[in-house]
Protein backbone atom coordinates (compact mmCIF):
# COMPACT_ATOMS: atom_id res chain seq x y z
CA UNK A 1 0.00 0.00 0.00
CA UNK A 2 1.64 3.56 -1.02
CA UNK A 3 1.74 5.55 1.99
CA UNK A 4 1.60 9.02 1.84
CA UNK A 5 3.77 9.18 5.06
CA UNK A 6 7.24 9.93 3.60
CA UNK A 7 5.81 12.86 1.89
CA UNK A 8 4.37 14.63 4.47
CA UNK A 9 7.51 13.81 6.51
CA UNK A 10 10.01 15.52 3.88
CA UNK A 11 7.96 18.42 4.69
CA UNK A 12 8.27 20.34 8.17
CA UNK A 13 5.11 22.54 7.46
CA UNK A 14 3.07 19.70 6.52
CA UNK A 15 4.30 17.03 9.21
CA UNK A 16 3.49 19.92 11.80
CA UNK A 17 -0.09 20.78 10.22
CA UNK A 18 -0.87 17.17 10.23
CA UNK A 19 0.73 15.88 13.73
CA UNK A 20 -2.58 16.59 15.88
CA UNK A 21 -4.17 14.99 12.84
CA UNK A 22 -1.86 11.97 13.57
CA UNK A 23 -1.94 11.64 17.56
CA UNK A 24 -5.80 11.65 17.54
CA UNK A 25 -5.86 9.06 14.90
CA UNK A 26 -3.15 6.89 17.41
CA UNK A 27 -4.90 7.34 20.11
CA UNK A 28 -8.53 7.14 18.35
CA UNK A 29 -7.14 3.27 17.13
CA UNK A 30 -7.17 2.30 20.65
CA UNK A 31 -4.47 0.34 21.24
CA UNK A 32 -2.73 2.75 23.54
CA UNK A 33 -5.40 2.82 26.10
CA UNK A 34 -4.57 -1.23 26.33
CA UNK A 35 -1.05 -0.69 26.81
CA UNK A 36 0.30 -1.54 23.71
CA UNK A 37 2.67 -0.10 20.93
CA UNK A 38 2.03 0.20 17.74
CA UNK A 39 4.80 -1.99 16.61
CA UNK A 40 3.14 -4.80 19.20
CA UNK A 41 0.26 -5.39 16.22
CA UNK A 42 2.97 -6.46 13.48
CA UNK A 43 1.21 -9.64 12.33
CA UNK A 44 4.11 -12.53 13.48
CA UNK A 45 2.74 -15.05 11.64
CA UNK A 46 5.27 -14.49 8.51
CA UNK A 47 9.17 -15.57 9.01
CA UNK A 48 10.68 -12.20 8.43
CA UNK A 49 8.73 -10.88 11.49
CA UNK A 50 9.87 -14.14 13.59
CA UNK A 51 13.27 -13.82 12.48
CA UNK A 52 13.75 -9.76 14.02
CA UNK A 53 11.73 -10.96 16.91
CA UNK A 54 14.61 -13.64 17.56
CA UNK A 55 16.64 -10.72 17.11
CA UNK A 56 15.22 -8.61 20.10
CA UNK A 57 17.28 -8.39 23.10
CA UNK A 58 16.36 -10.11 25.75
CA UNK A 59 14.40 -7.08 28.42
CA UNK A 60 12.60 -5.90 25.49
CA UNK A 61 10.91 -9.23 24.08
CA UNK A 62 10.08 -9.70 27.61
CA UNK A 63 8.46 -6.50 27.76
CA UNK A 64 6.62 -7.08 24.32
CA UNK A 65 5.42 -10.29 25.97
CA UNK A 66 4.16 -8.31 29.07
CA UNK A 67 2.36 -5.74 26.64
CA UNK A 68 0.52 -7.98 24.92
CA UNK A 69 -0.63 -10.62 27.63
CA UNK A 70 -2.20 -7.56 29.64
CA UNK A 71 -3.60 -6.58 26.46
CA UNK A 72 -5.30 -9.76 25.73
CA UNK A 73 -6.30 -9.83 29.92
CA UNK A 74 -7.70 -6.39 29.48
CA UNK A 75 -9.33 -7.01 25.88
CA UNK A 76 -11.46 -10.73 27.52
CA UNK A 77 -12.49 -8.29 30.72
CA UNK A 78 -13.51 -5.89 28.24
CA UNK A 79 -11.77 -2.99 29.82
CA UNK A 80 -9.54 -0.49 29.62
CA UNK A 81 -6.40 0.81 31.22
CA UNK A 82 -6.60 3.76 33.96
CA UNK A 83 -5.62 6.53 31.80
CA UNK A 84 -2.47 6.89 33.89
CA UNK A 85 -1.06 3.69 32.76
CA UNK A 86 -1.84 4.49 28.46
CA UNK A 87 1.29 4.40 26.33
CA UNK A 88 2.34 8.01 26.11
CA UNK A 89 3.01 8.86 22.71
CA UNK A 90 6.55 9.33 23.21
CA UNK A 91 6.70 5.92 24.49
CA UNK A 92 5.42 4.67 21.54
CA UNK A 93 8.16 4.33 19.52
CA UNK A 94 9.62 1.70 16.75
CA UNK A 95 11.60 -0.88 18.51
CA UNK A 96 10.94 -3.94 15.92
CA UNK A 97 9.97 -2.16 12.45
CA UNK A 98 13.83 -1.56 11.79
CA UNK A 99 14.60 -4.99 12.55
CA UNK A 100 12.31 -6.16 10.13
CA UNK A 101 12.97 -4.14 7.57
CA UNK A 102 16.38 -4.49 7.98
CA UNK A 103 15.65 -8.46 7.77
CA UNK A 104 13.87 -7.64 4.31
CA UNK A 105 17.21 -5.15 2.99
CA UNK A 106 18.95 -8.47 3.49
CA UNK A 107 16.64 -11.38 1.79
CA UNK A 108 16.03 -8.53 -0.89
CA UNK A 109 20.40 -8.81 -1.25
CA UNK A 110 20.29 -12.43 -1.38
CA UNK A 111 18.06 -13.00 -4.08
CA UNK A 112 19.63 -10.41 -6.23
CA UNK A 113 23.31 -11.98 -5.49
CA UNK A 114 21.38 -15.56 -6.35
CA UNK A 115 20.31 -14.52 -9.70
CA UNK A 116 23.40 -12.32 -10.21
CA UNK A 117 24.79 -13.04 -13.85
CA UNK A 118 28.02 -11.88 -15.14
CA UNK A 119 28.16 -9.55 -18.47
CA UNK A 120 31.28 -9.74 -19.74
CA UNK A 121 32.72 -6.82 -21.21
CA UNK A 122 34.96 -8.12 -23.37
CA UNK B 1 55.42 -44.02 -50.51
CA UNK B 2 54.11 -42.19 -47.66
CA UNK B 3 50.18 -41.32 -48.29
CA UNK B 4 48.88 -38.17 -47.77
CA UNK B 5 46.35 -38.84 -44.95
CA UNK B 6 49.89 -39.96 -42.89
CA UNK B 7 51.50 -37.14 -43.67
CA UNK B 8 48.85 -34.61 -42.52
CA UNK B 9 48.13 -37.10 -39.58
CA UNK B 10 52.09 -36.42 -38.61
CA UNK B 11 51.68 -32.71 -39.01
CA UNK B 12 48.40 -32.44 -36.99
CA UNK B 13 50.26 -34.65 -33.52
CA UNK B 14 53.45 -32.41 -34.09
CA UNK B 15 51.24 -29.23 -34.19
CA UNK B 16 49.72 -30.84 -31.22
CA UNK B 17 52.86 -31.57 -29.20
CA UNK B 18 53.95 -28.27 -29.92
CA UNK B 19 50.83 -26.75 -28.83
CA UNK B 20 50.79 -28.67 -25.59
CA UNK B 21 54.80 -28.16 -24.96
CA UNK B 22 53.95 -24.31 -24.99
CA UNK B 23 51.25 -25.31 -22.08
CA UNK B 24 53.92 -26.77 -19.79
CA UNK B 25 56.40 -23.84 -20.20
CA UNK B 26 58.11 -22.15 -17.73
CA UNK B 27 60.50 -19.26 -17.78
CA UNK B 28 63.81 -21.42 -17.27
CA UNK B 29 65.09 -18.95 -14.81
CA UNK B 30 62.28 -18.95 -12.83
CA UNK B 31 62.65 -22.71 -12.86
CA UNK B 32 66.44 -22.54 -11.27
CA UNK B 33 66.14 -19.59 -9.29
CA UNK B 34 65.42 -21.07 -5.30
CA UNK B 35 62.41 -19.94 -3.90
CA UNK B 36 62.97 -16.18 -1.86
CA UNK B 37 62.42 -15.20 1.67
CA UNK B 38 60.19 -13.04 2.70
CA UNK B 39 61.27 -9.65 2.76
CA UNK B 40 60.28 -6.97 5.21
CA UNK B 41 59.21 -3.87 4.94
CA UNK B 42 57.06 -0.86 6.18
CA UNK B 43 54.28 0.74 3.73
CA UNK B 44 52.58 3.84 5.06
CA UNK B 45 52.88 2.37 8.75
CA UNK B 46 52.07 -1.27 7.94
CA UNK B 47 54.80 -3.84 8.39
CA UNK B 48 54.54 -5.84 5.57
CA UNK B 49 56.52 -9.02 4.64
CA UNK B 50 56.75 -10.73 1.17
CA UNK B 51 58.22 -12.51 -1.74
CA UNK B 52 57.12 -12.82 -5.33
CA UNK B 53 57.99 -15.94 -7.44
CA UNK B 54 56.03 -14.35 -10.66
CA UNK B 55 53.50 -17.57 -10.13
CA UNK B 56 50.03 -16.85 -11.22
CA UNK B 57 48.13 -16.97 -7.48
CA UNK B 58 48.87 -15.01 -4.56
CA UNK B 59 48.58 -15.56 -1.06
CA UNK B 60 47.66 -12.43 1.00
CA UNK B 61 47.25 -12.53 4.37
CA UNK B 62 47.09 -10.47 8.07
CA UNK B 63 48.47 -12.22 10.90
CA UNK B 64 47.60 -9.88 14.23
CA UNK B 65 48.88 -10.55 17.10
CA UNK B 66 45.62 -12.09 18.39
CA UNK B 67 46.24 -15.80 19.37
CA UNK B 68 44.74 -17.58 22.37
CA UNK B 69 47.88 -16.24 24.04
CA UNK B 70 47.01 -12.52 23.83
CA UNK B 71 43.20 -13.12 24.63
CA UNK B 72 42.12 -10.90 27.74
CA UNK B 73 39.14 -13.21 28.11
CA UNK B 74 38.72 -16.55 27.43
CA UNK B 75 36.96 -18.12 23.48
CA UNK B 76 37.82 -14.10 22.22
CA UNK B 77 40.20 -15.50 19.61
CA UNK B 78 37.77 -18.00 18.15
CA UNK B 79 34.67 -15.40 18.05
CA UNK B 80 37.34 -12.89 16.02
CA UNK B 81 38.24 -15.57 13.76
CA UNK B 82 34.50 -16.65 13.33
CA UNK B 83 33.49 -13.00 12.90
CA UNK B 84 36.86 -12.80 10.24
CA UNK B 85 34.35 -11.76 6.87
CA UNK B 86 31.35 -11.20 8.19
CA UNK B 87 28.94 -7.56 7.44
CA UNK B 88 30.75 -4.77 7.51
CA UNK B 89 30.28 -1.07 6.87
CA UNK B 90 30.44 -1.21 3.89
CA UNK B 91 28.82 -4.67 2.52
CA UNK B 92 27.36 -8.05 4.06
CA UNK B 93 29.01 -11.22 4.74
CA UNK B 94 27.29 -12.47 1.73
CA UNK B 95 27.94 -10.23 -0.21
CA UNK B 96 31.61 -10.66 0.39
CA UNK B 97 31.33 -14.61 -0.14
CA UNK B 98 29.12 -13.87 -3.38
CA UNK B 99 32.14 -11.24 -4.96
CA UNK B 100 34.92 -13.72 -3.81
CA UNK B 101 33.42 -16.73 -5.58
CA UNK B 102 32.81 -14.63 -8.38
CA UNK B 103 36.69 -13.64 -8.72
CA UNK B 104 37.96 -17.61 -7.68
CA UNK B 105 39.34 -16.58 -4.32
CA UNK B 106 39.18 -18.01 -1.34
CA UNK B 107 39.43 -16.86 2.12
CA UNK B 108 40.15 -18.30 5.37
CA UNK B 109 40.72 -17.38 9.10
CA UNK B 110 42.67 -19.72 11.78
CA UNK B 111 44.88 -19.31 14.67
CA UNK B 112 47.60 -20.74 16.05
CA UNK B 113 48.31 -20.08 20.17
CA UNK B 114 50.21 -16.87 19.16
CA UNK B 115 48.45 -15.01 15.91
CA UNK B 116 45.18 -14.81 14.27
CA UNK B 117 45.34 -15.42 10.51
CA UNK B 118 43.06 -13.90 7.87
CA UNK B 119 43.88 -15.27 4.28
CA UNK B 120 43.11 -14.77 0.91
CA UNK B 121 44.41 -17.06 -1.96
CA UNK B 122 43.34 -15.20 -5.43
CA UNK B 123 44.58 -14.61 -8.78
CA UNK B 124 47.66 -12.11 -9.23
CA UNK B 125 45.37 -9.57 -10.87
CA UNK B 126 42.99 -9.26 -8.03
CA UNK B 127 45.10 -7.90 -5.80
CA UNK B 128 43.68 -4.64 -5.31
CA UNK B 129 40.50 -6.03 -4.68
CA UNK B 130 41.28 -8.28 -1.76
CA UNK B 131 43.91 -5.69 0.08
CA UNK B 132 40.79 -4.11 0.35
CA UNK B 133 38.80 -6.43 1.42
CA UNK B 134 40.94 -7.40 3.87
CA UNK B 135 41.78 -3.57 5.28
CA UNK B 136 37.95 -3.33 5.64
CA UNK B 137 37.23 -6.39 7.34
CA UNK B 138 40.06 -5.72 10.10
CA UNK B 139 38.72 -1.96 10.13
CA UNK B 140 34.77 -1.95 9.32
CA UNK B 141 33.38 -5.28 10.86
CA UNK B 142 30.33 -4.61 12.55
CA UNK B 143 30.14 -7.11 15.24
CA UNK B 144 26.43 -7.43 15.33
CA UNK B 145 24.44 -9.16 18.21
CA UNK B 146 22.13 -11.27 15.56
CA UNK B 147 25.29 -12.73 13.96
CA UNK B 148 26.59 -13.59 16.98
CA UNK B 149 23.88 -15.27 18.01
CA UNK B 150 22.45 -16.88 14.46
CA UNK B 151 26.31 -17.69 13.07
CA UNK B 152 29.60 -17.32 15.21
CA UNK B 153 27.70 -19.01 18.48
CA UNK B 154 26.38 -22.18 16.38
CA UNK B 155 29.66 -22.41 14.33
CA UNK B 156 31.67 -22.83 17.43
CA UNK B 157 29.77 -25.17 19.13
CA UNK B 158 30.01 -27.19 15.82
CA UNK B 159 33.74 -27.18 15.88
CA UNK B 160 33.74 -27.98 19.99
CA UNK B 161 32.40 -31.17 18.72
CA UNK B 162 35.39 -32.26 17.05
CA UNK B 163 37.95 -31.05 19.43
CA UNK B 164 39.16 -34.57 19.71
CA UNK B 165 41.33 -36.33 22.55
CA UNK B 166 44.76 -35.44 21.18
CA UNK B 167 43.88 -31.94 20.83
CA UNK B 168 42.77 -31.52 24.62
CA UNK B 169 46.09 -33.40 26.02
CA UNK B 170 47.64 -31.22 23.69
CA UNK B 171 46.14 -28.37 25.31
CA UNK B 172 46.56 -30.11 28.82
CA UNK B 173 50.12 -30.04 28.50
CA UNK B 174 50.44 -26.63 27.54
CA UNK B 175 48.17 -25.67 30.24
CA UNK B 176 50.17 -27.05 33.48
CA UNK B 177 53.59 -26.15 31.16
CA UNK B 178 52.51 -22.76 31.04
CA UNK B 179 49.73 -21.63 33.23
CA UNK B 180 48.44 -18.48 31.87
CA UNK B 181 49.22 -17.57 28.47
CA UNK B 182 50.47 -20.14 25.84
CA UNK B 183 48.74 -21.95 28.26
CA UNK B 184 45.02 -21.43 26.99
CA UNK B 185 43.54 -23.83 25.28
CA UNK B 186 43.62 -23.78 21.37
CA UNK B 187 39.92 -24.46 21.15
CA UNK B 188 37.84 -24.09 23.69
CA UNK B 189 35.99 -27.38 24.50
CA UNK B 190 32.10 -27.45 25.05
CA UNK B 191 32.72 -27.87 28.92
CA UNK B 192 35.11 -24.62 29.19
CA UNK B 193 32.43 -22.12 30.17
CA UNK B 194 33.76 -19.52 27.93
CA UNK B 195 29.62 -18.02 27.58
CA UNK B 196 30.01 -15.56 29.95
CA UNK B 197 33.11 -13.98 28.44
CA UNK B 198 32.22 -14.30 24.74
CA UNK B 199 29.90 -12.18 23.20
CA UNK B 200 29.73 -9.39 20.58
CA UNK B 201 31.14 -7.08 22.15
CA UNK B 202 34.13 -8.02 24.21
CA UNK B 203 34.99 -9.73 20.31
CA UNK B 204 34.39 -6.19 19.17
CA UNK B 205 36.98 -4.68 22.31
CA UNK B 206 39.54 -7.74 21.25
CA UNK B 207 39.30 -6.49 17.99
CA UNK B 208 40.29 -2.81 18.65
CA UNK B 209 42.60 -3.82 20.86
CA UNK B 210 44.55 -6.08 18.13
CA UNK B 211 43.57 -5.24 14.76
CA UNK B 212 46.22 -1.69 14.62
CA UNK B 213 49.07 -0.91 12.54
CA UNK B 214 51.22 -1.75 15.82
CA UNK B 215 49.76 -5.50 16.07
CA UNK B 216 49.58 -6.64 12.78
CA UNK B 217 51.46 -7.87 10.01
CA UNK B 218 50.67 -8.10 5.83
CA UNK B 219 52.57 -11.36 4.36
CA UNK B 220 52.30 -11.56 0.71
CA UNK B 221 53.54 -14.66 -0.94
CA UNK B 222 53.54 -14.20 -4.55
CA UNK B 223 52.39 -10.35 -4.94
CA UNK B 224 55.21 -7.72 -6.35
CA UNK B 225 56.44 -5.07 -4.37
CA UNK B 226 55.63 -2.43 -6.21
CA UNK B 227 51.39 -3.49 -6.12
CA UNK B 228 51.54 -4.14 -2.31
CA UNK B 229 53.41 -0.54 -2.48
CA UNK B 230 50.33 1.10 -4.14
CA UNK B 231 47.21 -0.32 -2.73
CA UNK B 232 48.20 -1.14 1.09
CA UNK B 233 48.62 2.50 1.14
CA UNK B 234 45.64 3.69 0.40
CA UNK B 235 43.32 0.94 1.24
CA UNK B 236 44.91 0.61 4.60
CA UNK B 237 44.26 4.45 5.65
CA UNK B 238 41.39 3.37 7.81
CA UNK B 239 43.57 0.93 10.39
CA UNK B 240 43.71 2.36 13.50
CA UNK B 241 47.35 3.32 13.94
CA UNK B 242 47.43 2.59 18.12
CA UNK B 243 45.66 0.16 20.23
CA UNK B 244 42.63 1.01 22.10
CA UNK B 245 42.35 -2.17 24.71
CA UNK B 246 44.86 -3.92 26.43
CA UNK B 247 46.27 -7.82 25.19
CA UNK B 248 47.13 -9.66 27.67
CA UNK B 249 50.89 -9.78 27.08
CA UNK B 250 52.67 -11.80 29.88
CA UNK B 251 55.94 -13.31 29.43
CA UNK B 252 55.97 -17.04 29.46
CA UNK B 253 57.09 -19.01 32.02
CA UNK B 254 57.93 -22.83 32.17
CA UNK B 255 56.13 -24.75 35.33
CA UNK B 256 55.64 -28.40 34.36
CA UNK B 257 53.39 -29.77 36.18
CA UNK B 258 50.35 -32.86 35.35
CA UNK B 259 46.54 -33.04 34.27
CA UNK B 260 44.32 -35.59 33.94
CA UNK B 261 41.28 -35.34 32.27
CA UNK B 262 38.51 -38.08 32.03
CA UNK B 263 37.04 -38.87 28.16
CA UNK B 264 35.27 -41.40 26.66
CA UNK B 265 36.63 -42.86 23.49
CA UNK B 266 40.19 -43.34 22.35
CA UNK B 267 42.78 -42.01 24.77
CA UNK B 268 45.93 -39.57 24.90
CA UNK B 269 48.98 -39.41 26.25
CA UNK B 270 51.19 -36.16 26.33
CA UNK B 271 54.61 -36.13 27.91
CA UNK B 272 56.17 -32.50 27.53
CA UNK B 273 59.54 -30.56 28.01
CA UNK B 274 60.98 -27.04 27.57
CA UNK B 275 62.07 -26.55 23.91
CA UNK B 276 63.53 -24.26 21.10
CA UNK B 277 61.68 -21.21 20.79
CA UNK B 278 61.53 -18.82 17.96
CA UNK B 279 63.69 -16.58 19.54
CA UNK B 280 66.21 -18.87 20.44
CA UNK B 281 66.67 -21.81 18.32
CA UNK B 282 67.98 -24.95 20.28
CA UNK B 283 69.89 -27.37 17.44
CA UNK B 284 70.00 -29.98 20.21
CA UNK B 285 66.03 -30.06 20.89
CA UNK B 286 65.39 -30.23 17.06
CA UNK B 287 67.78 -32.95 16.46
CA UNK B 288 65.85 -34.77 19.65
CA UNK B 289 62.73 -34.42 17.92
CA UNK B 290 64.58 -36.15 14.88
CA UNK B 291 65.77 -39.07 16.97
CA UNK B 292 62.95 -39.56 18.89
CA UNK B 293 60.70 -39.33 15.50
CA UNK B 294 57.76 -41.21 15.41
CA UNK B 295 56.50 -40.37 11.83
CA UNK B 296 57.26 -42.70 9.30
CA UNK B 297 59.58 -41.45 6.43
CA UNK B 298 58.76 -44.57 4.08
CA UNK B 299 55.99 -46.01 2.98
CA UNK B 300 54.28 -49.41 4.50
CA UNK B 301 56.82 -49.38 7.43
CA UNK B 302 56.53 -48.27 11.09
CA UNK B 303 60.00 -46.44 10.90
CA UNK B 304 62.72 -46.87 12.85
CA UNK B 305 63.15 -43.94 15.12
CA UNK B 306 62.87 -44.59 18.60
CA UNK B 307 59.17 -43.82 19.08
CA UNK B 308 58.72 -45.93 16.06
CA UNK B 309 60.44 -48.57 17.55
CA UNK B 310 58.12 -47.85 20.97
CA UNK B 311 55.33 -47.95 19.23
CA UNK B 312 55.60 -51.30 17.43
CA UNK B 313 55.63 -52.70 20.93
CA UNK B 314 51.82 -52.12 21.08
CA UNK B 315 49.55 -51.82 17.86
CA UNK B 316 46.84 -49.78 18.38
CA UNK B 317 48.46 -46.64 19.26
CA UNK B 318 50.85 -44.44 17.91
CA UNK B 319 53.75 -42.00 19.01
CA UNK B 320 55.52 -38.92 17.34
CA UNK B 321 57.68 -36.40 18.78
CA UNK B 322 57.26 -32.62 17.76
CA UNK B 323 58.81 -29.10 19.26
CA UNK B 324 55.99 -26.65 19.24
CA UNK B 325 58.03 -23.08 19.06
CA UNK B 326 56.51 -19.73 20.01
CA UNK B 327 58.51 -16.56 20.29
CA UNK B 328 59.61 -16.82 23.92
CA UNK B 329 59.26 -20.56 24.58
CA UNK B 330 59.40 -23.49 22.74
CA UNK B 331 57.46 -27.02 24.19
CA UNK B 332 59.15 -30.43 23.00
CA UNK B 333 56.40 -33.19 23.32
CA UNK B 334 55.75 -36.52 22.51
CA UNK B 335 52.31 -37.43 21.86
CA UNK B 336 50.90 -40.92 21.97
CA UNK B 337 47.22 -41.26 20.49
CA UNK B 338 45.29 -44.22 20.42
CA UNK B 339 43.48 -47.15 22.99
CA UNK B 340 44.03 -46.72 26.38
CA UNK B 341 46.29 -49.58 26.80
CA UNK B 342 48.41 -49.40 24.27
CA UNK B 343 48.88 -46.10 24.74
CA UNK B 344 50.09 -46.75 28.17
CA UNK B 345 52.83 -49.58 26.99
CA UNK B 346 54.01 -46.70 24.51
CA UNK B 347 54.34 -44.35 26.89
CA UNK B 348 56.31 -46.57 28.85
CA UNK B 349 58.35 -47.85 26.17
CA UNK B 350 58.97 -44.08 25.30
CA UNK B 351 60.33 -42.58 28.35
CA UNK B 352 62.09 -46.08 28.78
CA UNK B 353 63.91 -45.00 25.74
CA UNK B 354 64.07 -41.50 26.54
CA UNK B 355 66.20 -43.14 29.84
CA UNK B 356 68.03 -45.69 27.74
CA UNK B 357 69.53 -42.05 25.53
CA UNK B 358 70.51 -40.31 28.93
CA UNK B 359 72.52 -44.12 30.04
CA UNK B 360 73.62 -45.39 26.97
CA UNK B 361 75.73 -44.32 23.95
CA UNK B 362 73.52 -43.01 20.30
CA UNK B 363 74.61 -45.02 17.53
CA UNK B 364 76.98 -42.12 14.82
CA UNK B 365 74.37 -43.54 12.77
CA UNK B 366 71.12 -42.58 14.62
CA UNK B 367 72.46 -39.66 14.80
CA UNK B 368 73.49 -38.58 11.42
CA UNK B 369 69.69 -39.70 10.14
CA UNK B 370 68.03 -37.59 13.01
CA UNK B 371 70.29 -34.53 11.74
CA UNK B 372 68.98 -35.11 8.19
CA UNK B 373 65.53 -35.42 9.33
CA UNK B 374 65.72 -32.02 11.71
CA UNK B 375 67.35 -30.05 8.44
CA UNK B 376 64.45 -31.57 6.42
CA UNK B 377 62.43 -30.25 8.42
CA UNK B 378 63.44 -26.77 8.84
CA UNK B 379 64.09 -26.30 5.30
CA UNK B 380 60.64 -27.46 4.26
CA UNK B 381 59.05 -25.18 6.79
CA UNK B 382 60.86 -21.87 5.70
CA UNK B 383 59.71 -23.08 2.31
CA UNK B 384 56.75 -24.41 2.16
CA UNK B 385 53.76 -21.02 1.47
CA UNK B 386 51.27 -21.90 4.58
CA UNK B 387 53.65 -22.34 7.69
CA UNK B 388 56.14 -19.62 6.65
CA UNK B 389 53.01 -17.25 5.76
CA UNK B 390 52.57 -17.14 9.44
CA UNK B 391 56.36 -17.91 10.74
CA UNK B 392 56.83 -14.91 8.96
CA UNK B 393 53.80 -12.38 10.05
CA UNK B 394 54.49 -14.02 13.47
CA UNK B 395 58.08 -13.01 13.33
CA UNK B 396 57.19 -8.77 12.73
CA UNK B 397 54.12 -9.13 14.94
CA UNK B 398 56.83 -9.98 17.88
CA UNK B 399 59.82 -7.81 16.30
CA UNK B 400 62.16 -10.83 16.58
CA UNK B 401 64.48 -11.40 13.88
CA UNK B 402 63.57 -13.63 11.07
CA UNK B 403 64.93 -17.38 11.54
CA UNK B 404 68.69 -17.57 9.90
CA UNK B 405 68.05 -20.60 8.45
CA UNK B 406 71.83 -20.86 7.25
CA UNK B 407 72.82 -20.46 11.09
CA UNK B 408 70.57 -23.11 11.77
CA UNK B 409 71.34 -25.65 9.69
CA UNK B 410 74.95 -25.21 10.81
CA UNK B 411 74.19 -25.42 13.99
CA UNK B 412 72.24 -28.52 13.32
CA UNK B 413 75.62 -29.82 12.21
CA UNK B 414 77.52 -29.22 14.68
CA UNK B 415 75.08 -31.09 17.46
CA UNK B 416 77.40 -34.69 18.71
CA UNK B 417 76.24 -37.62 20.70
CA UNK B 418 77.51 -35.90 23.89
CA UNK B 419 75.84 -32.88 23.25
CA UNK B 420 72.42 -34.48 23.11
CA UNK B 421 73.06 -37.12 25.86
CA UNK B 422 73.40 -33.44 28.00
CA UNK B 423 70.07 -32.57 26.37
CA UNK B 424 68.05 -35.17 27.32
CA UNK B 425 69.61 -35.38 30.35
CA UNK B 426 69.07 -31.77 31.46
CA UNK B 427 65.10 -32.38 30.04
CA UNK B 428 64.73 -36.02 32.31
CA UNK B 429 65.83 -34.23 35.32
CA UNK B 430 63.95 -30.86 35.29
CA UNK B 431 59.84 -30.88 35.83
CA UNK B 432 57.70 -32.28 32.51
CA UNK B 433 54.47 -31.38 32.06
CA UNK B 434 52.28 -34.81 31.46
CA UNK B 435 48.50 -34.59 30.11
CA UNK B 436 46.52 -38.14 30.32
CA UNK B 437 43.21 -37.51 28.40
CA UNK B 438 41.08 -40.51 28.46
CA UNK B 439 40.61 -43.60 30.29
CA UNK B 440 42.37 -42.87 33.68
CA UNK B 441 42.15 -45.61 35.16
CA UNK B 442 44.84 -47.39 32.59
CA UNK B 443 46.86 -44.55 31.78
CA UNK B 444 49.65 -43.99 33.73
CA UNK B 445 50.59 -41.57 36.31
CA UNK B 446 53.68 -39.79 35.70
CA UNK B 447 55.24 -40.56 38.65
CA UNK B 448 54.46 -44.29 37.34
CA UNK B 449 56.72 -43.19 34.25
CA UNK B 450 59.55 -42.56 36.57
CA UNK B 451 58.91 -38.31 35.22
CA UNK B 452 59.77 -35.23 37.64
CA UNK B 453 56.44 -33.42 37.66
Amino acid sequence: MASLAPYILTRPWLTKLLKPVANWYASAAGYRQLGLRADDLINEENEDVLKALGRLDARESYDRIFRIRRAVQLSLQQKILPRTEWTKPEEDVKYLEPLVEQIKKENAEKEALDHLSIVKKH
Amino acid sequence: MISRSALSRGSQLALRSQGASKLAQRGFAAVASPKASYEPTTIAGVKVASRDDNGPTTRLAIVAKAGTRYQPLPGLTVGLEEFAFKNTQKRSALRIAREVELLGGQLSAYHTREALVLQANFLRGDLPYFTELLAEVIAETRYTTHEFHEEVEHIIHLKQAKVNAAAIALDAAHSAAFHTGLGAPLYPTSNTPVASYLNENAVADFAAAAYNTANIAVVADGASQGGLTKWIEPFFKGVPKQPTGQLNATASKYFGGEQRIAKTGPSSFVIAFPGSSLGAFQAETAVLVGLLGGESNIKWAPGFTLLSKASAEAPGAHAYASNYAYSDAGLLTIQINGQASAVRKVAEESVKALKALVSGTIAQEDLVKAISKAKFDLLAASETSGSGLVHAGAELIHGGKPLQVAESVKALESVTAEKLTAAAKALLEGKASVAAVGDLYILPFAEDLGLKV
